[in-house]
């Protein structure tokens, strides 16, 4: 695409008018104003590409042998071991990862705070990928995915965490692909829409924190079901939600800082200069965010520990694993982040937050896989259940780019507004 | 303007949400306080009695129409058989499976039949959102494979690892469990087919209280011969199923480190908080936005003033 | 633990399905009994048991398996509260006192009376095999199915056994995940 760009100074395109006078069709908006050779020529000449294809010509049969004969084909998901990877990492860790929509739309929109705004349509953007993924991969896990639907309108069971966190994520998808709609709008030309959008941007805003509040809650609340069953170290019956809750606050503030980082390091060309110069500074406050967050966390995280009396359980080998992550996953980026905000190294921040998305999906794959009937035996995941979470993984790399790309996400319309 | 616009805009979103959420969880609360019927039946399982003849198994193939087993039934390899460490468990072909427990000091070895325990207050139930399960007037936890999505939540939650999934299959996947022989002999009064193919009356068919009684006797006529408990008499809130052993219970594979309590009075911390969050949220944050944006909206207002002269 | 305390105190008992009268005087004895019993009242997987009856009275007391019906002095501490001295019953046979029909509806009923002692008392089939099989067991006899019965066609098919044995690649399920 750099290339492109050196070469056709009406690329990337940022208005609906070419600098000779006449439209950009939507068709020539989807093809980034290249002709369909240039285009393909650009998308194989970048190796990242390359690797998605190697993905998918495994990974798409692999999907197609778990529609066909069933999960037991590809996973290794059992009486013992009901959740593997693709709720494990592809709901419990996306959905945190995903928590950036309602923190900066909550910070801009409702605390007026203006200087986020650059990185605000990202988060929003960001919180909606990795929400609808989230549901994707709950698609491949369901055993009668297509009954869906059937929790909100078919047969109701309200008194249970799982109906909240169905009824919430549902909710909140559609409130955050309003957020998102006004960049499409200004994209396609659609102006009406887009008013009609920023008259309930407030209360969308605060839908979203009571339904984010909740459903971030209810995920951790899902393991109180198995109060035997989720090591005690990983399990506390009162604080479970406000664990779950809190880490999402920071994970997802650490996934808008890796995208945007990734963004623009590798699609520079797509960025404005008002979010490339207003980057490393909202990185460095994003960080104080995170930091803040975290200490929250930890001192939870240990009260929880005293609360429930398992003092005795660090000594032992499960104790040893538990530190080991809350280090790894919380402390070290905790102080890296503190750091990074005091010296106002975006880059340390940046750096802080790589690891406290590991962390997060760690703890999350701890708390449904690896500690999760800790006094039987341990479940290791069938290869192809691995290859399927990446490949869906990788789809939602390609629409998040795809929609990067194109989109006035990281970039201001310069057309009418 | 645009902030005031917002304002009006933001209150009535805020109050139509509160509204239908709150109104979910009106009814959420009702059902979080389900509990047992009193008059519920129950099998008593008294593992002195049982001799580890598989006739329950057997039945109980035979009665819920199972696919064959791998083994005869009268095959007591089983016994010897472990799977990741683990004896024998309830699996998509068996509702029920009798495994052997070698006690040191015993003379022979003690059989245990499990099957799902049809709680008082049960955790798959109470944690299935699309109520697939039922507990009926008769004592049964009874599931519809019509309105099951197949999230398997059941089996996180039930504290026995009961309920089991048709992994196998990838069109009519479903839960498989002991169902109490419901549909076909517990609503009409009748024994549960296990219960009935029993030579020992190791499974004592009754009504839940009576059963209580009736393992105090049994303690009482034979001193010394049965531990002073009778599993599942408070375990998670009480199971309709209940278990007299001559041995500590954790000597043949049931769990004793189970709750007295519900699994969903663990959960009830976080249901608690939701009308909270509901209430309060949308007020604590209303309050936030005034202050933040307090001066963007007066100037707002007196520019607006102006326009309007 | 004391299996052997059970076998004693377990109202389980009795053994035939026999038609049986009473004599004259305080008890009755062994050679008042017919020789062998045919058990078959039951019978359905399995065949009836032919029961020596003159060969077990050489090994049990009648009070082992008659419980206080045969007039036999009562031994038990818990049953001489009451049996002391309610002396010969008009019939020692286990069906009159065993329900055939245990857990039916009617059955269970007869629990409802709040006065009832016996509210546990094991119908007919539990009476012999818990009597039969606690002896066997301390005693050393035969304990297998099979050793008394002879399985039914029936019995083959619930079982799932003999002509009905399942064929060797049969069945699917796998309590930990399978390993592919
Ligand atoms: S034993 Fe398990 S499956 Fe059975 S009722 Fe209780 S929670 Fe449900
Ligand atoms: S009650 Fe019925 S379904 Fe349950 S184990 Fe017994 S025979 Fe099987
Ligand atoms: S039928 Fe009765 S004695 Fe035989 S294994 Fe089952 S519970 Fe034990």
């Amino acid at each position: 695409m750099r290339f492109f760009s050196h070469q056709r100074p009406e690329i990337p395109i940022v208005d609906h008018i070419k600098p000779d006078g006449s439209q950009w069709t939507i068709k020539e908006k989807l093809w980034l104003g290249l002709s369909s050779g240039d285009y393909f020529k650009q998308f194989f000449r970048n190796p990242v590409n390359w690797l998605m294809i190697a993905i998918f010509v495994i990974g798409v049969p692999l999907i197609a042998q778990r529609y066909i004969y069933g999960l037991d084909a590809v996973t290794h998901g059992s009486d013992d071991y009901p959740w593997g990877l693709f709720l494990g990492f592809g709901l419990f860790g996306m959905v945190p990862l995903s928590a950036s929509g309602f923190m900066l739309g909550t910070t801009c929109e409702l605390f007026g705070r203006k200087d986020f705004h650059p990185i605000e349509r990202l988060a929003l953007l960001n919180g909606l990928l990795g929400y609808f993924f989230a549901v994707l991969f709950l698609e491949v896990d369901l055993g009668m995915w297509w009954r869906l639907p059937y929790p909100m309108f078919v047969s109701l069971g309200p008194a249970a965490v799982l109906f909240l966190v169905a009824w919430h994520v549902a909710t909140y998808l559609s409130v955050q692909i309003a957020e998102v709609l006004p960049a499409f709008f200004e994209w396609i030309g659609w102006l009406k829409g887009k008013r009609v959008i920023r008259k309930m941007v407030l209360g969308l805003t605060i839908a979203g924190i009571i339904l984010s509040t909740l459903h971030q809650g209810a995920l951790g609340a899902l393991f109180t079901y198995a109060p035997g069953k989720v090591h005690p170290l990983w399990f506390s019956s009162n604080f479970q939600w406000i664990h779950f809750f809190c880490s999402s606050i920071f994970a997802g503030l650490s996934m808008v800082i890796v995208s945007s980082t990734l963004i623009r390091n590798f699609a520079g060309w797509r960025c404005d200069d008002h979010f490339k110069n207003s980057l490393d500074d909202i990185t460095v406050k994003l960080g104080k965010g995170c930091s803040l967050a975290m200490i929250t966390y930890l001192v939870i995280k240990i009260v929880a520990v005293a609360h429930d009396q398992e003092w005795d359980y660090l000594l032992t080998g499960w104790g040893s694993y538990y530190m080991l992550e809350l280090g790894i996953g919380v402390i070290l980026p905790m102080f890296m982040f503190a750091f990074g905000v005091r010296n106002n190294s975006a880059g340390l921040v940046r750096f802080a937050a790589w690891i406290a998305v590991f962390g997060i999906i760690w703890n999350r794959l701890n708390t449904a896989l690896v500690c999760f009937n800790w006094q039987l035996y341990q479940e290791i995941p069938h290869w192809k259940e691995v290859w399927i979470t990446i490949t869906i993984y990788s789809l939602y790399f390609l629409t998040y780019r795809f929609i990067v790309y194109r989109l006035p996400i990281v970039y201001e319309w310069k057309g009418e507004k | 303007m645009k902030t005031t616009v917002s304002r009006r805009n933001f209150i009535k979103g805020g109050l139509a949400g509160t509204v239908a959420v709150t109104a979910l969880k009106e009814s959420s609360s009702q059902a979080a306080t389900f509990e047992g019927y009193p008059d519920g039946m129950g099998v008593l399982v008294d593992l002195t009695r049982c001799v580890g003849c598989r006739s329950c198994e057997a039945a109980c193939n035979q009665e819920q129409k199972l696919p064959p087993p791998e083994k005869p039934f009268d095959d007591f390899s089983v016994f010897d058989e472990m799977m990741h460490g683990q004896k024998r468990r309830t699996d998509e072909t068996h509702y029920t499976v009798v495994n052997r427990y070698d006690v040191p000091g015993l003379e022979h070895p003690l059989f245990r039949k499990i099957q799902c325990n049809h709680c008082q207050e049960p955790a798959c139930l109470t944690s299935c959102f699309v109520n697939a399960y039922t507990k009926t007037p008769e004592g049964a936890v009874i599931y519809n494979p019509n309105v099951c999505v197949g999230c398997r939540t059941c089996m996180i939650a039930c504290p026995f690892y009961i309920p089991t999934f048709k992994y196998s299959s990838a069109f009519n996947p479903r839960i498989m469990k002991c169902i109490f022989c419901y549909d076909t002999r517990l609503k009409d009064g009748k024994p549960p087919a296990c219960v009935e193919a029993c030579p020992q009356e190791a499974l004592t068919f009754g009504k839940r209280n009576d059963l209580i009684k009736i393992g105090r006797q049994r303690m009482v006529e034979t001193p010394g011969k049965y531990e002073d408990h009778i599993y599942g008499e408070h375990e998670v809130g009480g199971t309709a199923w209940m278990y007299l052993s001559s041995v500590p219970f954790d000597k043949v594979g049931l769990d004793t480190h189970l709750p007295k309590e519900p699994i969903l009075n663990f959960v009830k911390d976080f249901l608690g908080i939701v009308p909270m969050v509901l209430t309060i949220w949308p007020a604590l944050f209303a309050g936030f936005h005034l202050l933040a944006t307090r001066k963007d909206w007066l100037k707002n207002k007196n520019d607006d003033a102006h326009e309007e002269e | 633990m004391c299996t052997r305390k059970m076998y004693h105190l377990t109202m389980a008992m009795a053994v035939g399905s026999m038609l049986f009268w009473p004599q004259a005087g305080w008890s009755m004895d062994a050679a008042d009994a017919p020789e062998t019993v045919e058990i078959n009242s039951l019978s359905k997987s399995y065949g009836g048991v032919h029961f020596d009856h003159a060969m077990h009275t050489g090994i049990a007391s009648c009070e082992q398996c008659h419980h206080h019906t045969t007039g036999a002095e009562v031994t038990n501490s818990n049953c001489i509260r009451c049996h002391a001295k309610t002396g010969e019953e008009d019939s020692v046979s286990c069906k009159d006192c065993h329900s055939s029909d245990r857990f039916s509806k009617k059955d269970l009923l007869k629990l409802e009376d709040p006065k009832l002692y016996h509210i546990d008392k094991p119908g007919l089939k539990a009476a012999y095999h818990l009597n039969c099989v606690g002896c066997h067991q301390k005693a050393g006899g035969p304990t297998g199915c099979q050793d008394c019965h002879t399985i039914t066609e029936a019995g083959e098919k619930m079982f799932q056994t003999g002509k009905f044995a399942p064929a060797p690649t049969a069945g699917s399920g796998h309590g930990g995940h399978s390993s592919h």
